[in-house]
């Protein structure tokens, strides 16, 4: 036989797929590796989504607090109790002001819309 | 993946689906190409249990990488190399690549052809048996997995005159191997 055509017949050998009984177990196996794959995946984000979430909910109240407190030690000199007072009463007026309790219902809201997608994507998983 | 039928089309069809996050197409690729990718492992050398954890791999990385894929050669080509670099990296990092000349022990693959070639391909299976280890790896990457010469050197790590006097070694036992049928049967017709 022609070397050319020997080539051609081992490699038309090699490309006939021998048949395995398992092969439906196999092909479930890869199936559930591809699944369970997947579910880690929508996990993975859906965790990212509520992280950020979170986050940016705390970035929103703790800037609006800590322009507050950066005001109360520029007014310097009243005592402690003053300044507790005076605090107390920034803080309330922070959340009563339209904007501020606008930023405070955003964040809430944020964090509404996070949990909310935490879950749901738990409640697909199980 | 459900009970739904199962989806049809062209492999690259398929791909395409599977590239846009279609786990049920991937999965009819994987029943058409997984015995294939599981053959050729063997063949390589693995035994069967690695072979099939290898093949498994070789289908979830080649699901994450699908997007790759475009059609250039077969599918079945693809995921192959796919599953023969896995199979190198494995035997790399366990030092058994071993270019010795001496014929160790194969196993039996795992299932036998449905077709009526059925014969040849054991034929093959026995045949490759003889070969040593490095001839063996050498031109089963060659026909099986479709590598050049250059790629198996490459990934083998060995000089390319290497890896073409294994693979012609290689093909001069298989050779005779595979006549020998051949000239029994004709010995028996004239006889």
């Amino acid at each position: 036989m022609a070397e050319s055509d020997f080539e051609a017949q081992l490699t038309r050998l090699f490309a006939e797929p021998p048949s395995f009984p398992d092969a439906p177990l196999f092909n479930a196996e890869v199936a559930a590796k591809l699944d369970r794959g997947w579910a880690m995946r929508r996990l993975f984000i859906g965790g990212a989504g509520t992280v950020a979430g979170l986050f940016g909910a705390f970035q929103i109240l703790s800037t609006r607090f800590a322009d507050e407190i950066a005001q109360l030690s520029r007014n310097g000199g009243h005592n402690l109790e003053a300044e507790y007072s005076v605090g107390v009463a920034k803080i309330n007026s922070v959340l009563t002001t339209p904007a501020s309790a606008e930023a405070v219902w955003l964040a809430a809201a944020l964090a509404v819309v996070a949990l909310a997608f935490v879950v749901t994507r738990l409640v697909e998983e199980l | 993946m459900g009970a739904q039928s199962p989806p049809t089309g062209h492999d690259i069809e398929l791909a395409a689906k599977a590239a846009s996050g279609d786990r049920q197409a991937y999965g009819e690729l994987v029943r058409r190409h997984g015995s294939a990718v599981r053959g050729l492992l063997r063949r390589l050398g693995a035994d069967s249990a690695t072979a099939d954890d290898l093949a498994q791999d070789a289908f979830i990385t080649g699901f994450e990488q699908v997007a790759e894929f475009r059609g250039e050669g077969t599918f079945a080509g693809w995921i192959k190399k796919i599953a023969a670099r896995l199979y190198l990296k494995k035997v790399k990092r366990e030092a058994r690549l071993i270019f010795s000349d001496t014929i160790e022990p194969a196993e039996e693959l795992g299932g036998r052809d449905a077709s009526g070639d059925a014969a040849s391909r054991i034929d093959l299976d026995d045949a490759l048996k003889a070969l040593s280890r490095g001839e063996r790896l050498c031109v089963s990457l060659c026909y099986g997995a479709d590598w050049s010469h250059a790629e198996a050197a490459e990934a083998l790590n060995l000089p390319i005159g290497t890896v073409k006097s294994h693979v012609k070694r290689g093909l001069d036992k298989l050779r005779a191997k595979l006549a020998r049928p051949e000239e029994g049967a004709r010995r028996e017709a004239h006889g």
